[in-house]
């Protein structure tokens, strides 16, 4: 195929004008005709029975158009879990309804009692405030290690001991048990890689109405992928045919993962807007969004690592309660097991190893994927232990990495590398990324630094985080015999008008990833015209054929693998069409450069004639339709793996425990880049998320099941001045089995950056001679000085 | 949420025992009481507005005086509602005497928050406890000594 080289150009991003000056179109800003507004009545507790529900009163207040409760929906369905995973024993994990608006019993502070629409928000704010509920509290239970235990409350009275499921992966524990028990060294650590509040920008917004004429729904939402919420929605809650339901994404402010799910909201205003005949809008306001956005991470771990006598790891094994929340969110039960349990291989040659997961219920908001899902508490556990071993046997944990990195393998010339867990790495050179990064920070600089400063009674730590993520989510057929009740692959279809203007009708939706640049600079290279002759349309389901969306860092690799598919298609048909006008034939063109020409000739018809020709079809192969129109559909051969290496050097306040980060170094191997600023800007901002797990955020029940820093003067979000300048290096270790060769960027850096900062601690702390091997994430200042004090 | 301190009063404990029985007095004593009914022997239905950092909020609820021992000890319990959350509360008040003419009030009990009361609220709640028992223990004090020695 030509290039015009714009892949692998830094071309500033096409939607950024609309962003900047205030252009963008989201849920919110959609106002319908005979527009109404919903309010929510929810649950003041974590645990407790609905004795009454008292809307009489609401029902007076002005401008109240319709309330619902509970058991106005006891025939509805609830949202459904997209993944099946199995309990050791063969049974399937429990999968309590996750009800629409609760009648019974609320499980979680913020679970939906009643909904109440207006003609204005105030007025259905107003009218909620008036609902009585009345309340028995029952006990309650936050904490997944405490929950599973006999006598602990039951948040669904079916589901004993309140286990979702127990999981496996890995070699059989009792080859694990003896590869450990013949270890030189065994590190452990007991740890809890603590819940997050995903904070996208934009509240989730909903719109939903419903047209008695046609007998049509839309639904406008803040979702990352509409086409999944519209399935999700007909054919599990709803029971609507789904050709009468039309879902759009418009502008979305930011998912992180937390606009993936289908969440109650959106099949409760679809419900109601039939039964009023008007539309209803819901914007979360930003204590729900605190409250009833999917949370991420909350695992709690022991994990042991053994070495043989030369520091070669010999076996991993891993026990996590991983903290559900009260019901199953659609990828929850998946996050803990198979994008977690399957990255224990690391970048190492472990040869034993065995993950043990508990999916646990717990009077919580529900808990999914959040920007890395499961890889970054997989990395955070492998790339602690390894740097704790290090400090312990007093080994350089640049050097421990050395003796157990798979060697490089470029998955063409040396076949890909076969974990003990499930998954097979495409390609890789992890100790290349590690070199660069040790020669990036100036390692034995900072290590002489680092001495002086400590006879100078000054703390400094360095710290390493070398990690591989599962991306370009996800080979159907891996992913279905895994449990996932979905395939996983992306639809492209591309449409060359008769002026040869391009338009592309993607899957991907687009939340700030940049794929209106990104995805046209790639068709424009191919197809060898103007960036501005091509648009990105995405996000609407009657526009767009089908979609999986925007997850797992899935959308060049997957998305974008499916448009290459579509402009092949093109090119092809473009040449008989070229052949046919040249009088040469077919195999004899060529196409480069936005020209169709025959080989050895000066012979040649531009890109523009040929699309004209295909609509105009009057000197025409009488074998051809006319047209240049194609659809394509790209199941991925494997996920992709990203990998790479992050530094961080920071300094402890001897008095205080004040962290102080003072450089952090990525080196990031993402396979071939099409726009290297979008790809920078992605592991910036998954470096800053990362860096504020280690350092800032942390969701805070208390023992009543009461979310207690649910807002931004209590929750702490980093901000710009608390990083110094990122140093960011690059790798490129293509990816063998897509065409673009590209492997995906929008996680790398929240999953390889928190251990990385940790690590650093530790080891300001150790070179003090505090031998700490674990501060509590996020690393306040209160804690480092505990941990220092106490050691 | 525990709450806890004391407090010198300069009465006895008969006369402080005797203020805090009475429904009237403790209308004028608790800080942002509006409304206050008796609705038993020891129980009354309450109307407070109050102001916790960045949420405020009438709460409409039960007070209620109980194991009541003359004139040393008693339990103060509330359950209060509210559109920015409940609290439900159980406070322990012990009385004794400090030479002739003074009581000690020692109290400890633990509040529980629910609701946005809790999710907002909790930072600041210590802050605003202590203001509202400094407030409660001064409107108190003037009223003790409106009232003479008895």
């Amino acid at each position: 195929m030509s290039t015009n080289g714009l892949i692998g150009r830094a071309i500033k991003r096409v939607e950024d004008k609309r962003f900047l000056t205030g252009h963008g179109n989201y849920t919110d800003d959609i106002v319908l005709p005979k527009q109404t507004y919903a309010s929510f009545v929810r649950s003041q507790y974590a645990h407790a029975r609905l004795l009454n529900v008292d809307t009489s009163a609401a029902k007076e207040m002005p401008g109240v158009v319709a309330i619902y409760t509970g058991t106005d929906l006891v025939d509805v369905n609830g949202v459904p879990c997209g993944w099946q995973v199995n309990f050791k024993n063969g049974d399937t994990m429990k999968e309590p309804k996750h009800p629409l608006l609760v009648a019974d019993k609320v499980r979680h502070v913020g679970d939906a009692i009643a909904i109440v629409i207006a003609e204005t928000i105030e007025q259905a704010t107003d009218a909620a405030e008036a609902v009585m509920v009345e309340y028995e509290e029952l006990p309650c239970v936050v904490d997944a290690a405490k929950a599973v235990q006999s006598g602990a409350p039951l948040v669904h009275d079916d589901v004993p001991n309140n286990k979702s499921f127990d999981w496996v992966l890995g070699n059989p524990i009792e080859e694990v048990n003896e590869a450990m028990r013949k270890a030189a060294h065994v590190s452990t650590l007991e740890f809890v890689n603590q819940r997050l509040v995903p904070n996208a920008i934009e509240p989730r917004s909903y719109n939903s109405s419903y047209d008695p004429a046609t007998e049509k729904y839309t639904l406008y939402t803040s979702s990352q992928n509409p086409h999944l919420i519209r399935l999700l929605m007909c054919a599990f809650v709803l029971g609507i045919p789904e050709h009468k339901v039309r879902v759009v994404s418009p502008d979305v402010g930011g998912g992180f993962g937390s606009k993936i799910f289908h969440y109650t909201e959106e099949a409760l205003l679809t419900w109601c807007s039939k039964k009023i005949g008007r539309p209803v809008k819901w914007t979360s306001e930003r204590s729900e969004s605190f409250l009833l956005d999917a949370h991420g991470r909350d695992h709690i771990t022991k994990a042991d690592m053994g070495f043989d006598a030369n520091g070669k790891i010999v076996a991993l094994r891993v026990k996590t309660y991983a903290n559900l929340g009260a019901y199953l969110s659609t990828f929850s039960s998946c996050v803990p097991t198979y994008l977690h349990g399957t990255l224990m291989q690391g970048l190492y040659t472990t040869p034993k190893i065995n993950v043990d997961v508990t999916g646990v219920f717990t009077n919580t908001t529900p808990v999914d994927a959040y920007r890395g899902a499961g890889r970054p508490e997989a990395t955070y556990l492998l790339e602690r232990l390894i740097d704790l071993a290090a400090l312990e046997m007093n080994i350089d944990p640049a050097d421990l990495r050395f003796r157990n990195f798979i060697p490089p393998f470029d998955g063409v010339n040396q076949p890909g590398y076969q974990t003990q867990v499930a998954l097979q790495y495409d390609s890789g050179n992890y100790e290349g990324v590690l070199k660069k990064g040790l020669e990036m920070v100036n390692y034995a600089e900072v290590r002489r630094e680092q001495q002086e400063a400590a006879h100078n009674g000054k703390l400094v730590g360095i710290g390493f985080s070398t990690y591989i993520e599962a991306c370009g989510i996800a080979p159907s057929a891996i992913v279905g015999s895994l449990g996932c009740r979905a395939g996983l692959f992306e639809s492209a279809h591309v449409r060359v008008q008769p002026t040869g203007k391009v338009s592309v009708y993607t899957g991907s939706h687009s939340h700030g990833q940049g794929h209106e640049t990104t995805f046209a600079q790639v068709v424009a290279d191919k197809l060898g015209i103007n960036l501005n002759d091509v648009e990105i349309i995405h996000g609407d389901s009657e526009a767009v054929a089908f979609g999986m969306g925007t997850y797992g860092s899935r959308s060049l690799s997957v998305g974008g693998s499916a448009i290459i598919k579509s402009i092949e298609k093109i090119i092809e048909k473009g040449k008989k069409i070229a052949a046919h006008k040249l009088e040469a034939s077919a195999d004899d063109i060529e196409f480069s450069s936005g020209k169709f020409t025959v080989k050895g000739t000066d012979k040649s018809i531009g890109f523009g004639e040929v699309a004209l020709t295909a609509y105009v079809p009057h000197v025409y192969p009488k074998d051809l339709e006319p047209g240049l129109d194609f659809s394509s559909f790209y199941d991925p051969a494997n996920f992709t793996y990203p990998f790479g290496c992050h530094i961080a050097v920071v300094e402890v306040d001897k008095e205080t425990g004040k962290v102080s980060l003072k450089r952090f170094i990525a080196v990031d191997d993402v396979g071939n880049v099409i726009n290297p600023m979008i790809v920078e800007g992605q592991i910036h901002g998954g470096l800053v998320q990362g860096i504020g797990q280690a350092l800032f955020e942390g969701a805070e029940y208390d023992e009543n099941g009461q979310l207690t820093n649910a807002s931004y003067m209590d929750y702490c979000m980093p901000r710009a001045d608390d990083f110094p300048m990122f140093e960011m290096g690059s790798q490129v270790t293509p990816c063998p089995h897509n065409p673009l060769g590209v492997k995906g960027a929008g996680e790398a850096g929240t999953i390889g950056a928190a251990p990385a900062i940790v690590n650093a601690v530790i080891d300001a702390l150790w070179s003090g001679g505090h031998k700490v091997k674990d501060i509590r994430m996020p690393l306040t200042s209160e804690r480092v000085w505990h941990a220092m004090v106490d050691a | 949420m525990q709450l806890a301190g004391k407090y010198l009063l300069h009465a006895a404990p008969p006369k402080v025992w005797a203020t805090l029985m009475n429904m009237d007095t403790l209308a004028k004593v608790v800080p942002g009481i509006s409304r206050l009914e008796k609705t038993g022997d020891h129980t009354f239905k309450s109307i407070l507005d109050i102001k916790l950092g960045p949420v405020s909020g009438s709460f409409t609820g039960n007070l209620q005086l109980d194991d009541l021992q003359e004139p040393s000890a008693f339990t103060l319990k509330a359950q209060q509602n509210s559109r920015i959350g409940n609290a439900n509360a159980a406070i322990k008040i012990n009385l004794s005497p400090v030479g002739t003419d003074d009581t000690e009030i020692v109290f400890d009990g633990d509040v529980k928050l629910s609701g946005m009361l809790a999710s907002l609220g909790q930072r600041v709640m210590g802050g605003v406890s202590n203001t509202l028992t400094k407030q409660f223990f001064s409107n108190l004090e003037k009223e003790l000594e409106k009232t003479p020695a008895s």
